[in-house]
């Protein structure tokens, strides 16, 4: 199965407590967003005048771009399934996509919070939270899956005062019979890895939502390839540290990796 | 303004200053040895405690919510599960709530001002000095100018127990901004219509149309209004918006009237001509429920569709489909009085409409009309009744009636009359104000004004939460328990869809925390005044549970009984249609429907609703209409972390094609400035959209704060009550016009013209 969620623009009325909710609920700093709303327009579309919103969040792609650049160990992880209770054993690095709910999540003990997953979400749906553990790690929305666990909704589902939100499975329920009234992704020809977040709504807003919030490019492969690598070797010295400085950082880099830092 | 500085981005400036340490050794700290688990944020419903009983105050709607408390600490807030309002959900500003707590701006200890008025140098002194002084301040004052030499303006629940003692004390002079400044019209102007005061009771969950004159629900997040709005959409409503500005429930409507500023009436005269003379409203509610229609029907006469589209600006096609909409679907249409009214000083006629067209669709207590809701009642409490000194009367000192000015205005004083009374001494001097919870600085127009009347005290105490603006200006400055802290306001309310099952329920605010720092209630530090004047013997209540308690014994109900129903007593309500009601009642004079009203014949005004016309913009200027932001309530909201982050600034909105003739883009960042030469101290960013009209500028209010004490909200955005250098006092009720001022936009610190 996969978990998605489905947000009705017709009924969104732009009010920003499902980002704020989130922030109480996952102690986010002040100034990031495990998921955001971006207000949109008024601007004219084909299809009329539109004003309307773009509430973001991880997307629990199908193909997580963030996944694969990971730079941390690995390890093996079992997975059970929340409904059949059947087991997988996979390896993982810090962050991996669950098999069994399709969520993506982040391992926060061993995240190193070098960024390079950060970077190469074209939704630009994570970010390093720099108050957790001594240098940082990487944070995004996990559709709070400890909640649903636990019998709840999602922070920001439960607060959605216009029931705008909604989460479930991809396959059942209220969320398929949204996906078969055409509710769809924000994907491009560039940008196409399987999001799990789809909206709907009238011509015009989505116009306007596709317009200008679809991601056109993945991010450059080959910079969060040299992140994840120089990340590698400096096993956490570099987090929050800006692609640029990188480079000018190796020496330092190799020369804290001979100082005995275990963690190979 | 640095947003505040993160304890990673402190680390960082640590690491800095202590640049000695070996790189190895910092790398060394940064392994994890720590448990598992450890850097994962563990969630509100984790370890926590679910603290029932909180009404939040974040705005006026008063959604009911719980506490979640870990370690003392509160963690979050989330709407009380039990809620037959708001349930489990809660705004942005309501979720938000938990910053204002901890806000580390907000206001500790009781402080003195050695500086000046508006430039104060703080110093902090004992709540035994703070209480001292403010009794024997305003003891000074009432004894050699009498009670009427003070002054109130307030606003929120905590103030209601403060202005009892200052009417106990005599004082006549008590002015609400929320009359004034916002809702006043609507209230009067319904009330001497209709009997009654509906408020946002509509039920536009159940409409089949709905007609919002320049009501920005969806900007204006009312929780259970947002939601009865968006439920009617859902429903199949027609939906149709009346505003300059393609608001967010413009986005959300059938049909947008992109109509001129300030000639509403004009077009609700015209739609209500135009069904009466094709025989469209309902004859049979009109006759058995309306006064006076023969008069009004020949009274609007004269504003025929043609008319109206002219001073309107919009389609004569547009004023007659508004007409057919409302005809196919009456009588279950929605027609909002919206709340906010105070826009040009011609208002009460304006709302007057309102409920005339209403009338005419026989749209009240109806499925989609307008309700009288029934709601359970409390007691109040009372100071003792009091014998002044030589046969003292407050009445007599009444500023309104002194002048007979304003026969319709709602309760207080207006808020120029007081002003103009403190500058002047006239017609007795005003040397004291109290401040409860109110930012005059931000609400009133003319702010020099405000400025040189405060300076004309002899006192001048604040109590508030945060340093807002009006803080700056006074002697003595006490920190109030915020609403998370402390008991006060009793919500009462019903379910929020009126088709559903009639339930009404009660809601006394308890606290979730206890107050940190020296922060007190209202009842606390009334008393504490009261005490030192010599007043001990009449105080009314020890505590603020106390009442409380004694507000709830008239439902016959207790802390203790609410506090084990969750925070929350609910009851069987009463359906508020009138087929359940057998019959409507209007408890007017007539027991009708007011269309003609003698009342305001007898004062020389006009007994049906009439368009006045305003002010046009001068050359190179345009109208400066202002609205909400979703995440902020008026100028209260702006230094909370969380909203600063989701919308830190009000978007000046201009429309394209002027803004290309302008040589402006979008995302420039410019000021304001006035027809009399006033520019804004702050900046904004410019927004460009083909969602606006070109003779109006449109910023939303409360930005911009002067207090550098709220670091976050400082000099954020534009304070749009600066640019208001004028206001016109409306002649029926003496509310602010507050859309009658004209700006254009300066760039760089270059003044450009809006063009023609």
């Amino acid at each position: 199965m996969q978990y998605a969620m489905v947000i009705d623009l017709n009924r969104c009325v732009g009010c920003h407590a499902c980002a704020v909710a989130c922030k109480a609920e996952w102690d986010v700093p002040a100034h990031n967003g495990r998921n955001w709303v971006r207000r949109l327009g008024p601007a004219e579309t084909p299809y009329g005048l539109s004003k309307t919103y773009y509430p973001g969040l991880c997307n629990h792609c199908d193909e997580p771009a963030c996944v694969e650049v990971c730079p941390a160990d690995t390890v093996m992880k079992t997975f059970a399934c929340p409904e059949t209770g059947r087991k997988k054993t996979m390896e993982v690095a810090a962050t991996y996509k669950d098999p069994f709910t399709g969520v993506v999540l982040i391992d926060k003990d061993r995240c190193i919070g070098c960024g390079a997953c950060a970077e190469a979400c074209p939704y630009g749906a994570r970010y390093v939270n720099p108050d957790i553990g001594e240098d940082g790690k990487a944070d995004k929305c996990t559709f709070c899956i400890e909640r649903v666990e636990a019998g709840l909704e999602p922070a920001c589902v439960q607060t959605c005062l216009s029931n705008a939100r909604i989460f479930g499975r991809l396959d059942q329920g209220e969320v398929a019979r949204y996906l078969k009234r055409g509710a769809s992704r924000l994907e491009s020809d560039a940008v196409r890895i399987g999001p799990n977040v789809f909206y709907f709504g009238n011509k015009k807003d989505m116009h306007l939502l596709k317009t200008t919030c679809t991601p056109k490019e993945m991010p450059e492969a080959s910079l969060i390839g040299k992140r994840a690598l120089f990340a590698r070797l400096g096993k956490g010295v570099l987090k929050g540290t800006g692609l640029a400085g990188i480079v000018g950082m190796a020496c330092g880099i190799v020369s804290s990796d001979d100082s005995g830092d275990g963690k190979a | 303004m640095a947003p505040r500085m993160s304890r990673r981005r402190f680390l960082q400036t640590a690491s800095l200053a202590a640049a000695s340490v070996p790189l190895s050794k910092v790398v060394a700290s940064a392994q994890p040895t720590l448990a598992p688990g450890t850097f994962a944020a563990p969630g509100s419903f984790k370890d926590t405690k679910t603290v029932t009983g909180g009404v939040c105050e974040m705005c006026f709607w008063r959604c009911q919510l719980v506490g979640k408390v870990r370690n003392g600490r509160l963690v979050k807030l989330e709407g009380n599960p039990k809620s037959i309002d708001n349930g489990k959900a809660l705004c942005a500003r309501g979720n938000a709530g938990i910053k204002l707590v901890y806000d580390p701006d907000r206001l500790k200890y009781p402080m003195k001002n050695v500086g000046e008025r508006g430039k104060p140098v703080w110093k902090r002194i004992s709540w035994d000095e703070a209480l001292d002084e403010c009794a024997s301040r305003l003891d000074g004052i009432v004894k050699k100018y009498g009670p009427q030499g003070l002054a109130v303006w307030y606003h929120g629940a905590s103030a209601h127990y403060p202005t009892a003692f200052f009417k106990f004390l005599g004082v006549p002079n008590m002015c609400e901004p929320a009359f004034y400044q916002c809702r006043g019209q609507t209230a009067i102007a319904m009330l001497h219509t209709l009997g009654f005061v509906p408020n946002e009771d509509v039920d536009m969950a159940n409409a089949k149309a709905m007609l919002l004159i320049g009501t920005h629900i969806g900007e204006n997040v009312h929780l259970s209004h947002v939601r009865n709005f968006i439920t009617g959409i859902e429903r199949g409503a027609r939906v149709i918006v009346v505003d300059p500005r393609f608001s967010s429930a413009a986005a959300k409507a059938h049909v947008w009237v992109k109509i001129k500023p300030a000639t509403d009436t004009a077009f609700l005269l015209a739609v209500m001509n135009h069904l009466i003379a094709s025989g469209r409203y309902n004859k049979k509610f009109v006759e058995k429920w309306c006064n006076g229609f023969e008069k009004f029907k020949t009274a609007i006469g004269g504003m025929t569709v043609a008319k109206a589209a002219k001073i309107c600006d919009v389609p004569e096609s547009q004023i007659v489909e508004v007409a057919d909409i409302l005809a196919a679907n009456a009588p279950n249409v929605a027609i909002h009085p919206g709340r906010h009214a105070t826009w040009y000083g011609n208002d009460f006629q304006r709302i007057r409409a309102h409920a005339c067209l209403a009338a005419l669709l026989g749209a009240y207590e109806v499925p989609g009309g307008i309700q009288k809701i029934e709601r359970m009642s409390t007691g109040h409490v009372h100071w003792p009744e009091r014998e002044f000194k030589d046969d003292y009367d407050p009445e007599d000192y009444a500023l309104a009636e002194m002048e007979e000015k304003y026969p319709f205005r709602p309760p207080g004083t207006p808020t120029d009359m007081i002003r103009e009374t403190m500058i002047s001494g006239k017609p007795y001097p005003i040397k004291g104000m109290i401040v409860w919870g109110a930012n005059p600085i931000k609400t009133f127009p003319c702010q020099e004004e405000t400025e040189k009347a405060l300076k004309n005290m002899d006192f001048v105490m604040v109590t508030d939460v945060s340093p807002t603006d009006i803080t700056m200006w006074a002697d003595i400055l006490l920190p109030e328990a915020c609403y998370l802290e402390r008991y006060d306001h009793i919500e009462k309310g019903t379910q929020w869809d009126c088709a559903d099952k009639p339930q009404q329920f009660i809601a006394p605010r308890m606290p979730l925390i206890e107050p940190m720092f020296e922060r007190k209630d209202s009842v606390w530090i009334i008393n504490g005044i009261a005490r030192r004047m010599g007043f001990e013997k009449d105080i009314p209540v020890k505590t603020q549970e106390e009442y409380v308690d004694h507000c709830l014994k008239e439902a016959g109900l207790s802390l203790e009984k609410i506090r084990q129903q969750d925070g929350i007593y609910i009851r069987k309500g009463v359906c508020s249609y009138c087929h359940a009601q057998k019959q409507h009642s209007f408890p007017t004079s007539s027991g009708k429907i007011e269309l003609y009203l003698d009342d305001l014949k007898d004062e020389g005004f006009s007994p049906v609703p009439v368009y006045t016309r305003v002010p046009e913009p001068p050359r190179g200027y345009a109208r400066m209409i202002y609205g909400r932001s979703p995440v902020h309530s008026f100028n209260r909201t702006q230094n909370n972390a969380w909203l600063n982050h989701e919308i830190p600034e009000n978007p000046v909105w201009i429309n394209d094609e002027l803004a290309a003739r302008m040589g402006l883009k979008d995302g420039d960042r410019v000021a304001l400035e006035n027809q009399d030469g006033k520019r804004s101290v702050s900046t904004s960013v410019l927004k460009v959209t083909p969602g606006i009209r070109k003779d109006v500028i449109f910023l939303a209010h409360g930005f911009g704060t002067f207090n550098s004490a709220m670091t976050v909200g400082y000099g954020k955005g534009i304070d749009d009550q600066s640019m208001n250098t004028r206001t016109v006092i409306e002649p029926e009720t003496g509310c602010c016009g507050m859309r009658v001022n004209f700006v254009r936009i300066v760039k760089d610190g270059r003044p450009i013209d809006i063009p023609a």
